[in-house]
Protein backbone atom coordinates (compact mmCIF):
# COMPACT_ATOMS: atom_id res chain seq x y z
CA UNK A 1 0.00 0.00 0.00
CA UNK A 2 1.41 3.40 -0.84
CA UNK A 3 0.18 6.59 0.76
CA UNK A 4 -0.10 9.73 -1.30
CA UNK A 5 -0.29 13.24 0.15
CA UNK A 6 -3.27 15.03 -1.36
CA UNK A 7 -3.84 18.16 0.76
CA UNK A 8 -2.13 20.34 3.33
CA UNK A 9 -0.28 21.08 5.38
CA UNK A 10 -2.76 23.25 7.25
CA UNK A 11 -2.06 24.99 10.54
CA UNK A 12 -1.97 22.59 13.48
CA UNK A 13 -2.86 18.93 13.28
CA UNK A 14 -5.55 17.52 11.01
CA UNK A 15 -8.04 15.39 12.93
CA UNK A 16 -11.36 13.65 12.37
CA UNK A 17 -12.72 12.66 8.98
CA UNK A 18 -16.07 11.61 7.54
CA UNK A 19 -17.03 10.53 4.03
CA UNK A 20 -19.79 12.69 2.61
CA UNK A 21 -20.66 11.03 -0.68
CA UNK A 22 -18.25 12.24 -3.34
CA UNK A 23 -15.90 13.98 -0.95
CA UNK A 24 -14.19 13.55 2.36
CA UNK A 25 -14.60 16.03 5.22
CA UNK A 26 -11.63 16.51 7.51
CA UNK A 27 -10.85 18.79 10.43
CA UNK A 28 -8.00 21.31 10.25
CA UNK A 29 -7.76 21.71 14.02
CA UNK A 30 -5.44 24.69 14.25
CA UNK A 31 -7.60 26.61 11.78
CA UNK A 32 -10.88 25.59 13.41
CA UNK A 33 -12.19 24.64 9.98
CA UNK A 34 -13.74 21.55 8.45
CA UNK A 35 -12.50 21.13 4.89
CA UNK A 36 -13.79 18.96 2.06
CA UNK A 37 -11.58 17.19 -0.45
CA UNK A 38 -13.10 16.13 -3.78
CA UNK A 39 -11.25 13.14 -5.25
CA UNK A 40 -12.59 13.83 -8.76
CA UNK A 41 -11.15 17.31 -9.08
CA UNK A 42 -8.59 17.30 -6.28
CA UNK A 43 -10.14 20.54 -5.05
CA UNK A 44 -10.35 21.47 -1.37
CA UNK A 45 -13.24 23.66 -0.22
CA UNK A 46 -14.36 24.99 3.14
CA UNK A 47 -17.27 23.06 4.63
CA UNK A 48 -17.42 24.98 7.94
CA UNK A 49 -15.47 27.80 9.55
CA UNK A 50 -15.11 28.74 13.21
CA UNK A 51 -15.53 25.20 14.58
CA UNK A 52 -13.58 25.88 17.80
CA UNK A 53 -11.34 22.89 17.20
CA UNK A 54 -14.00 20.35 16.31
CA UNK A 55 -12.10 17.09 15.95
CA UNK A 56 -13.97 13.77 15.52
CA UNK A 57 -16.67 13.84 12.81
CA UNK A 58 -19.46 11.36 12.00
CA UNK A 59 -22.78 11.33 10.19
CA UNK A 60 -25.82 10.08 12.10
CA UNK A 61 -28.64 8.00 10.65
CA UNK A 62 -30.58 11.28 10.39
CA UNK A 63 -28.04 12.42 7.79
CA UNK A 64 -26.70 15.21 10.00
CA UNK A 65 -23.02 15.72 10.71
CA UNK A 66 -21.98 15.56 14.35
CA UNK A 67 -18.62 16.64 15.71
CA UNK A 68 -16.54 16.73 18.89
CA UNK A 69 -16.01 20.41 19.71
CA UNK A 70 -12.97 19.95 21.89
CA UNK A 71 -12.52 23.52 23.12
CA UNK A 72 -16.20 23.93 23.98
CA UNK A 73 -16.51 20.55 25.74
CA UNK A 74 -19.49 19.31 23.77
CA UNK A 75 -20.87 17.35 20.84
CA UNK A 76 -22.40 19.62 18.22
CA UNK A 77 -24.60 19.09 15.20
CA UNK A 78 -23.77 20.95 11.99
CA UNK A 79 -27.14 21.65 10.39
CA UNK A 80 -27.70 21.80 6.65
CA UNK A 81 -28.79 25.46 6.86
CA UNK A 82 -25.35 26.42 8.14
CA UNK A 83 -26.28 26.73 11.81
CA UNK A 84 -24.65 24.72 14.60
CA UNK A 85 -26.34 23.41 17.74
CA UNK A 86 -25.31 21.70 20.90
CA UNK A 87 -27.32 18.63 21.81
CA UNK A 88 -26.96 17.90 25.50
CA UNK A 89 -23.89 18.81 27.45
CA UNK A 90 -24.38 17.64 31.04
CA UNK A 91 -23.55 14.27 32.55
CA UNK A 92 -25.56 14.00 35.79
CA UNK A 93 -25.67 17.79 36.00
CA UNK A 94 -22.01 18.41 35.25
CA UNK A 95 -20.13 19.53 32.17
CA UNK A 96 -18.03 16.68 30.80
CA UNK A 97 -14.44 16.92 29.54
CA UNK A 98 -13.24 17.52 26.00
CA UNK A 99 -14.71 15.01 23.53
CA UNK A 100 -12.25 13.80 20.97
CA UNK A 101 -13.75 11.05 18.86
CA UNK A 102 -17.20 9.62 18.22
CA UNK A 103 -19.09 6.73 16.63
CA UNK A 104 -22.82 6.80 15.91
CA UNK A 105 -24.86 3.59 15.86
CA UNK A 106 -27.89 2.80 13.72
CA UNK A 107 -30.23 3.86 16.54
CA UNK A 108 -28.61 7.31 16.43
CA UNK A 109 -26.83 6.94 19.77
CA UNK A 110 -23.57 8.86 19.83
CA UNK A 111 -20.70 7.08 21.55
CA UNK A 112 -17.87 9.48 22.28
CA UNK A 113 -14.56 9.54 24.07
CA UNK A 114 -14.21 12.24 26.70
CA UNK A 115 -10.54 12.62 27.65
CA UNK A 116 -9.14 15.41 29.78
CA UNK A 117 -8.03 18.00 27.29
CA UNK A 118 -4.48 19.11 26.85
CA UNK A 119 -5.70 22.54 25.77
CA UNK A 120 -7.64 25.04 27.86
CA UNK A 121 -11.32 25.10 27.01
CA UNK A 122 -12.94 28.39 25.93
CA UNK A 123 -14.18 30.91 28.44
CA UNK A 124 -13.94 31.27 32.19
CA UNK A 125 -12.78 28.10 33.93
CA UNK A 126 -15.78 27.81 36.20
CA UNK A 127 -16.75 24.23 35.43
CA UNK A 128 -14.12 21.73 36.61
CA UNK A 129 -13.53 18.60 34.55
CA UNK A 130 -15.00 15.26 35.59
CA UNK A 131 -13.02 12.98 37.89
CA UNK A 132 -12.99 10.38 35.13
CA UNK A 133 -12.19 10.25 31.42
CA UNK A 134 -14.63 7.77 29.97
CA UNK A 135 -16.60 6.82 26.93
CA UNK A 136 -19.96 8.57 27.18
CA UNK A 137 -23.10 8.14 25.13
CA UNK A 138 -25.65 10.68 23.95
CA UNK A 139 -29.07 9.16 23.43
CA UNK A 140 -32.67 10.19 22.91
CA UNK A 141 -35.36 9.29 25.41
CA UNK A 142 -38.20 6.88 24.60
CA UNK A 143 -40.25 9.70 23.05
CA UNK A 144 -37.27 10.65 20.87
CA UNK A 145 -37.43 14.20 22.20
CA UNK A 146 -34.82 14.78 24.87
CA UNK A 147 -31.15 13.93 24.69
CA UNK A 148 -29.22 12.80 27.70
CA UNK A 149 -25.69 11.60 28.36
CA UNK A 150 -24.77 8.31 30.00
CA UNK A 151 -21.40 7.10 31.20
CA UNK A 152 -20.48 3.85 29.45
CA UNK A 153 -16.97 2.89 30.62
CA UNK A 154 -15.78 2.78 34.21
CA UNK A 155 -12.23 1.55 33.66
CA UNK A 156 -10.64 4.05 31.27
CA UNK A 157 -8.27 6.90 32.08
CA UNK A 158 -7.53 8.13 28.57
CA UNK A 159 -10.31 6.98 26.24
CA UNK A 160 -9.51 8.33 22.81
CA UNK A 161 -10.55 6.64 19.56
CA UNK A 162 -13.89 4.79 19.46
CA UNK A 163 -15.41 2.56 16.76
CA UNK A 164 -18.28 0.09 16.48
CA UNK A 165 -18.15 -3.35 14.85
CA UNK A 166 -20.41 -3.78 11.80
CA UNK A 167 -22.96 -5.72 13.88
CA UNK A 168 -22.70 -3.07 16.65
CA UNK A 169 -22.18 -5.83 19.18
CA UNK A 170 -18.67 -4.60 20.00
CA UNK A 171 -17.34 -1.18 20.92
CA UNK A 172 -13.65 -0.74 20.23
CA UNK A 173 -11.91 1.78 22.46
CA UNK A 174 -8.36 3.00 22.16
CA UNK A 175 -7.06 3.92 25.58
CA UNK A 176 -4.20 6.23 24.65
CA UNK A 177 -1.95 8.05 27.07
CA UNK A 178 1.39 8.61 25.35
CA UNK A 179 3.11 10.04 28.41
CA UNK A 180 5.68 7.93 30.28
CA UNK A 181 3.96 4.98 32.01
CA UNK A 182 0.66 5.90 30.36
CA UNK A 183 -1.61 3.08 29.17
CA UNK A 184 -1.85 2.50 25.43
CA UNK A 185 -4.28 -0.26 24.59
CA UNK A 186 -6.83 -1.35 22.04
CA UNK A 187 -9.85 -2.81 23.83
CA UNK A 188 -13.03 -4.55 22.71
CA UNK A 189 -16.10 -4.07 24.92
CA UNK A 190 -19.15 -6.25 24.27
CA UNK A 191 -22.34 -4.19 23.88
CA UNK A 192 -24.88 -6.07 25.99
CA UNK A 193 -28.57 -6.48 25.27
CA UNK A 194 -29.43 -3.78 27.80
CA UNK A 195 -27.05 -1.46 25.89
CA UNK A 196 -24.47 -1.35 28.68
CA UNK A 197 -20.92 -2.55 28.14
CA UNK A 198 -19.49 -5.83 29.43
CA UNK A 199 -15.90 -6.37 30.57
CA UNK A 200 -13.38 -5.64 27.84
CA UNK A 201 -10.97 -7.90 26.02
CA UNK A 202 -7.50 -6.47 25.53
CA UNK A 203 -6.77 -6.80 21.82
CA UNK A 204 -3.40 -5.11 21.61
CA UNK A 205 -1.05 -3.12 23.80
CA UNK A 206 1.71 -0.80 22.71
CA UNK A 207 5.16 -1.10 24.18
CA UNK A 208 8.13 1.11 24.95
CA UNK A 209 11.85 1.02 24.26
CA UNK A 210 14.98 2.93 25.22
CA UNK A 211 13.74 5.86 23.13
CA UNK A 212 10.40 6.07 24.92
CA UNK A 213 6.78 5.00 24.79
CA UNK A 214 5.37 3.77 21.52
CA UNK A 215 2.53 6.04 20.48
CA UNK A 216 -0.89 4.43 20.80
CA UNK A 217 -3.96 4.73 18.59
CA UNK A 218 -5.23 8.24 17.88
CA UNK A 219 -7.99 7.38 15.39
CA UNK A 220 -9.47 4.29 13.75
CA UNK A 221 -12.22 2.94 11.53
CA UNK A 222 -13.77 -0.45 10.78
CA UNK A 223 -14.34 -2.07 7.38
CA UNK A 224 -17.29 -4.22 6.36
CA UNK A 225 -15.51 -7.39 7.48
CA UNK A 226 -14.90 -5.98 10.92
CA UNK A 227 -11.20 -5.30 10.45
CA UNK A 228 -9.87 -2.28 12.32
CA UNK A 229 -7.72 0.30 10.56
CA UNK A 230 -5.83 2.26 13.19
CA UNK A 231 -3.43 5.24 13.14
CA UNK A 232 -0.59 4.89 15.66
CA UNK A 233 3.15 5.24 16.13
CA UNK A 234 5.66 8.03 15.73
CA UNK A 235 9.23 8.55 14.61
CA UNK A 236 10.43 9.14 18.16
CA UNK A 237 10.34 5.50 19.23
CA UNK A 238 9.23 1.98 18.36
CA UNK A 239 8.38 0.85 14.85
CA UNK A 240 7.59 4.39 13.66
CA UNK A 241 4.38 5.86 12.24
CA UNK A 242 2.04 3.09 11.08
CA UNK A 243 -1.44 2.33 9.88
CA UNK A 244 -2.32 -0.98 11.52
CA UNK A 245 -4.92 -3.44 10.34
CA UNK A 246 -6.26 -5.58 13.20
CA UNK A 247 -8.54 -8.59 12.92
CA UNK A 248 -11.67 -8.43 15.10
CA UNK A 249 -9.82 -10.59 17.62
CA UNK A 250 -6.82 -8.27 17.72
CA UNK A 251 -4.29 -10.02 15.46
CA UNK A 252 -2.08 -7.57 13.57
CA UNK A 253 -2.91 -8.42 9.95
CA UNK A 254 -0.84 -5.61 8.50
CA UNK A 255 1.27 -2.73 9.75
CA UNK A 256 1.77 -0.28 6.89
CA UNK A 257 4.62 2.21 7.34
CA UNK A 258 3.21 5.71 7.03
CA UNK A 259 5.30 8.35 5.24
CA UNK A 260 4.58 11.25 7.65
CA UNK A 261 4.99 11.41 11.40
CA UNK A 262 2.02 10.74 13.69
CA UNK A 263 -0.93 9.68 11.56
CA UNK A 264 -4.01 10.97 13.40
CA UNK A 265 -7.26 9.53 12.14
CA UNK A 266 -8.63 7.58 9.18
CA UNK A 267 -11.87 6.95 7.31
CA UNK A 268 -12.92 5.03 4.21
CA UNK A 269 -13.93 7.02 1.19
CA UNK A 270 -14.85 5.82 -2.25
CA UNK A 271 -14.54 2.01 -2.60
CA UNK A 272 -11.07 0.76 -1.68
CA UNK A 273 -9.71 4.14 -0.56
CA UNK A 274 -8.55 4.99 2.95
CA UNK A 275 -8.06 8.64 3.93
CA UNK A 276 -5.61 9.50 6.72
CA UNK A 277 -4.91 12.80 8.50
CA UNK A 278 -1.61 13.68 10.17
CA UNK A 279 -0.33 15.68 13.14
CA UNK A 280 1.47 17.83 10.57
CA UNK A 281 -1.88 18.99 9.22
CA UNK A 282 -1.96 16.92 6.02
CA UNK A 283 -4.43 14.65 4.29
CA UNK A 284 -3.20 11.40 2.71
CA UNK A 285 -4.93 8.60 0.90
CA UNK A 286 -4.12 5.04 -0.11
CA UNK A 287 -5.74 2.25 -2.06
CA UNK A 288 -6.34 -0.69 0.22
CA UNK A 289 -6.18 -4.22 -1.11
CA UNK A 290 -8.93 -6.50 0.10
CA UNK A 291 -10.88 -3.93 2.07
CA UNK A 292 -14.44 -5.04 2.58
CA UNK A 293 -17.04 -2.39 1.76
CA UNK B 1 -11.55 46.66 53.68
CA UNK B 2 -10.37 47.08 50.12
CA UNK B 3 -6.75 46.02 49.63
CA UNK B 4 -4.69 48.17 47.31
CA UNK B 5 -1.50 47.79 45.33
CA UNK B 6 -0.32 51.38 45.64
CA UNK B 7 2.13 51.09 42.78
CA UNK B 8 2.42 54.88 42.51
CA UNK B 9 1.70 57.63 45.06
CA UNK B 10 -0.79 59.09 42.60
CA UNK B 11 -3.30 56.34 43.39
CA UNK B 12 -4.07 57.91 46.76
CA UNK B 13 -5.76 60.92 45.21
CA UNK B 14 -8.15 58.54 43.43
CA UNK B 15 -8.69 55.78 45.96
CA UNK B 16 -8.43 56.37 49.71
CA UNK B 17 -6.04 54.28 51.79
CA UNK B 18 -8.93 52.92 53.79
CA UNK B 19 -11.84 52.14 51.51
CA UNK B 20 -14.65 49.76 52.47
CA UNK B 21 -15.35 46.60 50.52
CA UNK B 22 -18.92 45.48 51.16
CA UNK B 23 -20.29 42.33 49.63
CA UNK B 24 -23.88 43.17 48.78
CA UNK B 25 -24.81 39.92 47.05
CA UNK B 26 -23.41 36.45 46.64
CA UNK B 27 -24.31 33.21 44.93
CA UNK B 28 -24.24 33.82 41.19
CA UNK B 29 -22.48 31.49 38.76
CA UNK B 30 -21.10 34.30 36.64
CA UNK B 31 -21.74 37.92 37.56
CA UNK B 32 -21.44 40.70 34.95
CA UNK B 33 -23.25 43.74 33.57
CA UNK B 34 -23.19 46.12 36.61
CA UNK B 35 -25.38 49.21 36.20
CA UNK B 36 -26.57 51.93 38.58
CA UNK B 37 -30.04 53.40 38.14
CA UNK B 38 -29.96 56.91 39.60
CA UNK B 39 -33.75 57.33 39.40
CA UNK B 40 -34.52 55.06 42.32
CA UNK B 41 -31.06 54.22 43.64
CA UNK B 42 -31.13 50.62 42.51
CA UNK B 43 -28.35 48.50 41.16
CA UNK B 44 -28.72 46.03 38.29
CA UNK B 45 -26.38 43.27 37.18
CA UNK B 46 -26.56 39.88 35.47
CA UNK B 47 -25.75 36.27 36.14
CA UNK B 48 -24.89 35.04 32.64
CA UNK B 49 -24.83 31.32 33.44
CA UNK B 50 -27.83 31.74 35.75
CA UNK B 51 -29.72 33.44 32.88
CA UNK B 52 -30.97 36.31 35.05
CA UNK B 53 -30.84 40.10 35.29
CA UNK B 54 -30.82 40.97 39.00
CA UNK B 55 -31.95 44.13 40.77
CA UNK B 56 -30.78 45.25 44.20
CA UNK B 57 -31.96 48.07 46.41
CA UNK B 58 -30.32 49.15 49.66
CA UNK B 59 -32.34 47.71 52.52
CA UNK B 60 -34.54 45.62 50.25
CA UNK B 61 -31.95 43.20 48.87
CA UNK B 62 -31.78 41.42 45.53
CA UNK B 63 -34.56 40.08 43.34
CA UNK B 64 -34.59 38.60 39.84
CA UNK B 65 -35.60 41.40 37.47
CA UNK B 66 -35.64 39.62 34.10
CA UNK B 67 -35.45 35.83 33.86
CA UNK B 68 -34.78 34.14 31.52
CA UNK B 69 -32.58 36.85 30.09
CA UNK B 70 -31.10 35.21 26.99
CA UNK B 71 -27.94 34.95 29.11
CA UNK B 72 -27.64 38.74 28.97
CA UNK B 73 -24.23 40.32 29.52
CA UNK B 74 -23.44 44.08 29.54
CA UNK B 75 -26.13 46.58 30.58
CA UNK B 76 -26.52 50.32 30.16
CA UNK B 77 -29.16 53.03 29.82
CA UNK B 78 -29.76 55.09 26.73
CA UNK B 79 -30.43 58.86 26.70
CA UNK B 80 -34.07 58.24 27.62
CA UNK B 81 -33.20 55.97 30.52
CA UNK B 82 -34.26 52.79 28.75
CA UNK B 83 -32.35 49.63 29.63
CA UNK B 84 -30.11 48.53 26.76
CA UNK B 85 -28.69 45.03 26.87
CA UNK B 86 -25.69 43.38 25.23
CA UNK B 87 -27.63 40.20 24.65
CA UNK B 88 -24.76 37.67 24.53
CA UNK B 89 -26.55 34.31 23.98
CA UNK B 90 -29.50 36.02 22.28
CA UNK B 91 -26.95 37.23 19.70
CA UNK B 92 -28.58 40.64 19.69
CA UNK B 93 -28.67 44.02 21.37
CA UNK B 94 -32.09 44.69 22.85
CA UNK B 95 -33.85 47.50 24.65
CA UNK B 96 -36.61 47.46 27.24
CA UNK B 97 -39.25 50.06 26.41
CA UNK B 98 -41.15 52.06 29.00
CA UNK B 99 -44.07 49.60 28.80
CA UNK B 100 -41.76 46.58 29.24
CA UNK B 101 -41.82 45.48 25.61
CA UNK B 102 -38.46 44.35 24.28
CA UNK B 103 -37.15 45.81 21.01
CA UNK B 104 -34.25 44.24 19.10
CA UNK B 105 -31.79 46.93 18.03
CA UNK B 106 -29.14 44.82 16.29
CA UNK B 107 -28.89 41.16 15.36
CA UNK B 108 -27.30 41.11 11.89
CA UNK B 109 -24.57 42.89 10.00
CA UNK B 110 -24.66 42.86 6.20
CA UNK B 111 -27.14 39.99 6.34
CA UNK B 112 -25.09 37.84 8.68
CA UNK B 113 -25.89 37.06 12.29
CA UNK B 114 -23.52 38.91 14.63
CA UNK B 115 -21.44 37.00 17.23
CA UNK B 116 -22.50 37.61 20.83
CA UNK B 117 -22.74 41.19 22.13
CA UNK B 118 -20.58 41.42 25.22
CA UNK B 119 -20.58 44.96 26.60
CA UNK B 120 -22.31 48.17 25.68
CA UNK B 121 -22.04 51.94 26.08
CA UNK B 122 -24.20 54.86 24.90
CA UNK B 123 -22.73 58.11 23.60
CA UNK B 124 -24.35 61.47 24.31
CA UNK B 125 -25.66 61.67 20.73
CA UNK B 126 -27.73 58.56 21.46
CA UNK B 127 -25.66 56.16 19.40
CA UNK B 128 -24.89 52.78 20.97
CA UNK B 129 -21.50 51.06 20.79
CA UNK B 130 -21.09 47.39 21.66
CA UNK B 131 -18.34 44.77 21.53
CA UNK B 132 -19.13 41.59 19.61
CA UNK B 133 -16.84 38.87 20.95
CA UNK B 134 -17.82 35.26 20.17
CA UNK B 135 -17.96 33.94 23.76
CA UNK B 136 -21.56 32.70 23.70
CA UNK B 137 -20.65 30.61 20.67
CA UNK B 138 -17.76 28.86 22.39
CA UNK B 139 -17.74 29.27 26.17
CA UNK B 140 -18.77 26.36 28.34
CA UNK B 141 -22.07 27.07 30.12
CA UNK B 142 -22.99 30.15 28.10
CA UNK B 143 -24.26 28.64 24.87
CA UNK B 144 -26.47 30.41 22.34
CA UNK B 145 -29.11 28.42 20.44
CA UNK B 146 -27.12 28.73 17.21
CA UNK B 147 -23.40 28.33 17.93
CA UNK B 148 -22.16 29.07 14.43
CA UNK B 149 -19.95 32.13 13.97
CA UNK B 150 -20.79 33.75 10.63
CA UNK B 151 -18.69 36.92 10.74
CA UNK B 152 -14.96 36.57 10.11
CA UNK B 153 -14.09 39.28 12.61
CA UNK B 154 -14.79 40.10 16.24
CA UNK B 155 -15.18 43.84 16.47
CA UNK B 156 -17.11 46.81 17.78
CA UNK B 157 -20.41 47.92 16.26
CA UNK B 158 -22.23 51.22 16.39
CA UNK B 159 -25.99 51.52 16.29
CA UNK B 160 -26.74 54.98 14.96
CA UNK B 161 -29.70 56.97 16.31
CA UNK B 162 -31.55 56.04 13.10
CA UNK B 163 -30.97 52.34 13.81
CA UNK B 164 -28.26 51.66 11.22
CA UNK B 165 -25.67 49.11 12.36
CA UNK B 166 -22.08 49.76 11.35
CA UNK B 167 -18.78 48.02 12.18
CA UNK B 168 -16.44 50.66 13.64
CA UNK B 169 -13.60 48.43 14.90
CA UNK B 170 -12.61 45.22 13.13
CA UNK B 171 -9.01 44.67 14.25
CA UNK B 172 -9.70 43.24 17.73
CA UNK B 173 -9.48 39.51 18.54
CA UNK B 174 -11.72 39.34 21.61
CA UNK B 175 -13.16 42.83 22.26
CA UNK B 176 -14.75 43.07 25.66
CA UNK B 177 -15.06 46.17 27.86
CA UNK B 178 -15.46 49.57 26.21
CA UNK B 179 -15.73 53.15 27.45
CA UNK B 180 -15.39 56.71 26.19
CA UNK B 181 -13.13 59.37 27.62
CA UNK B 182 -15.16 62.02 29.51
CA UNK B 183 -15.14 64.29 26.42
CA UNK B 184 -16.07 61.32 24.17
CA UNK B 185 -13.18 62.09 21.83
CA UNK B 186 -11.57 58.66 22.34
CA UNK B 187 -13.09 55.17 22.58
CA UNK B 188 -11.21 52.65 24.71
CA UNK B 189 -11.73 48.98 23.87
CA UNK B 190 -10.01 46.23 25.76
CA UNK B 191 -9.05 42.94 24.16
CA UNK B 192 -9.17 39.92 26.44
CA UNK B 193 -7.10 37.70 24.20
CA UNK B 194 -4.35 40.25 23.67
CA UNK B 195 -4.47 41.56 27.26
CA UNK B 196 -4.42 45.17 26.16
CA UNK B 197 -6.47 48.34 26.08
CA UNK B 198 -6.70 50.05 22.73
CA UNK B 199 -7.61 53.64 22.01
CA UNK B 200 -9.46 54.89 18.94
CA UNK B 201 -9.91 58.58 18.16
CA UNK B 202 -13.53 59.29 17.36
CA UNK B 203 -14.36 60.82 14.02
CA UNK B 204 -17.16 63.28 13.41
CA UNK B 205 -19.31 60.61 11.74
CA UNK B 206 -19.16 58.34 14.83
CA UNK B 207 -16.67 55.96 13.28
CA UNK B 208 -13.28 55.19 14.79
CA UNK B 209 -9.84 56.25 13.60
CA UNK B 210 -6.80 53.98 13.57
CA UNK B 211 -5.92 51.90 16.63
CA UNK B 212 -3.25 52.89 19.08
CA UNK B 213 -2.13 50.85 22.05
CA UNK B 214 -3.15 52.62 25.24
CA UNK B 215 -2.04 50.12 27.88
CA UNK B 216 -0.79 46.54 28.07
CA UNK B 217 -2.05 44.74 31.18
CA UNK B 218 0.54 43.06 33.39
CA UNK B 219 0.42 40.35 36.03
CA UNK B 220 -0.20 36.62 36.13
CA UNK B 221 -2.77 36.48 38.93
CA UNK B 222 -6.26 35.28 38.00
CA UNK B 223 -8.13 37.94 36.05
CA UNK B 224 -8.38 39.24 32.50
CA UNK B 225 -9.26 42.38 30.57
CA UNK B 226 -13.05 42.30 30.89
CA UNK B 227 -15.08 45.24 32.22
CA UNK B 228 -13.76 48.80 31.93
CA UNK B 229 -14.99 52.25 33.04
CA UNK B 230 -13.58 55.79 33.13
CA UNK B 231 -13.75 58.42 35.88
CA UNK B 232 -14.50 62.10 35.30
CA UNK B 233 -10.82 62.99 35.05
CA UNK B 234 -10.23 60.30 32.44
CA UNK B 235 -8.56 57.66 34.60
CA UNK B 236 -9.33 54.18 33.30
CA UNK B 237 -10.49 51.39 35.63
CA UNK B 238 -10.10 48.02 33.94
CA UNK B 239 -10.37 44.47 35.29
CA UNK B 240 -7.19 42.46 34.92
CA UNK B 241 -4.88 40.07 36.73
CA UNK B 242 -5.45 40.38 40.51
CA UNK B 243 -8.31 42.87 40.39
CA UNK B 244 -9.00 46.30 38.94
CA UNK B 245 -6.11 48.15 37.31
CA UNK B 246 -6.24 51.95 37.59
CA UNK B 247 -4.56 53.62 34.64
CA UNK B 248 -3.87 57.34 34.16
CA UNK B 249 -5.04 59.15 30.99
CA UNK B 250 -1.47 58.92 29.67
CA UNK B 251 -1.55 55.10 29.88
CA UNK B 252 0.56 54.64 33.05
CA UNK B 253 -0.52 52.11 35.67
CA UNK B 254 -1.26 53.95 38.94
CA UNK B 255 -2.14 50.92 41.04
CA UNK B 256 -4.55 48.06 41.55
CA UNK B 257 -7.68 47.40 43.58
CA UNK B 258 -7.25 43.85 44.82
CA UNK B 259 -10.58 42.09 44.53
CA UNK B 260 -11.28 38.71 46.12
CA UNK B 261 -12.79 36.21 43.65
CA UNK B 262 -12.35 36.75 39.93
CA UNK B 263 -13.72 40.19 39.00
CA UNK B 264 -15.55 40.66 35.74
CA UNK B 265 -16.79 44.25 35.56
CA UNK B 266 -17.42 47.46 37.47
CA UNK B 267 -19.84 50.38 37.44
CA UNK B 268 -20.03 53.80 39.00
CA UNK B 269 -23.01 54.50 41.22
CA UNK B 270 -24.46 56.19 44.23
CA UNK B 271 -25.88 59.72 44.28
CA UNK B 272 -22.41 61.21 43.83
CA UNK B 273 -21.17 58.54 41.34
CA UNK B 274 -18.32 57.80 43.75
CA UNK B 275 -19.45 54.31 44.67
CA UNK B 276 -17.84 51.56 42.67
CA UNK B 277 -19.90 48.40 42.19
CA UNK B 278 -17.82 45.39 41.23
CA UNK B 279 -19.11 42.10 39.86
CA UNK B 280 -17.12 38.89 40.25
CA UNK B 281 -17.97 35.35 39.23
CA UNK B 282 -20.00 34.78 42.38
CA UNK B 283 -20.46 38.12 44.18
CA UNK B 284 -21.21 41.82 43.95
CA UNK B 285 -18.96 44.16 45.95
CA UNK B 286 -19.19 47.89 46.60
CA UNK B 287 -16.45 50.31 47.52
CA UNK B 288 -16.02 54.09 47.62
CA UNK B 289 -13.46 56.19 45.78
CA UNK B 290 -12.50 59.88 45.81
CA UNK B 291 -13.25 60.93 42.25
CA UNK B 292 -16.67 60.46 40.67
CA UNK B 293 -17.07 58.30 37.60
CA UNK B 294 -18.66 59.15 34.27
CA UNK B 295 -22.42 59.04 34.86
CA UNK B 296 -24.35 56.50 32.81
CA UNK B 297 -27.01 58.92 31.61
Amino acid sequence: MSFEKIAGPYQGPAGGLAWQGGGVLFSALGESRILRYEPKSGAVSVFRKHTNRTNGLAFGPDGALYGCQELSRRIVRFNADGSTEQISVLLDGRYHNQPNNLAIDRAGRIWFSDPWGELRASGPQIFPPLEHASVLRLELDAFRKLWSIRRMTFDTAAARAVALSPDEQTLYVAETDNRPLGRRELRAYPVRADATLGPFTLLHSFGADHRGEHRGIEGMCVDGAGRLYACAGWRKSGPGPLVYVFSPSGAVLEAYPFPADQPMSCAFGEPGILYVTTAGGELYRARIEGVAP
Amino acid sequence: MLELDRTTPALERLVPREAPLDRIHHGMSFGEGPLWDRRDGTFLWVDIVGDTIWRWQPGAGARPFIRPSGKANGLTFDREGRLCVAGWASRSVWRVEADGVVTTLASHYRGLKINSPNDIVVRSDGSIYFTDSPGALYNVGMAAADLQQYLDFQGVFRIAPDGAVDAVVTDTVYPNGLAFTPDESVLYVNDTRLGEIRAYDMRADGRCGPMRLFHKLTGSEPGIADGMKVDREGNVYCTGPGGIHVIAPDGRLLGRLRIPDHCTNLAWGGDDWRSLFITTYHSVFRTRVNLPGVAVW
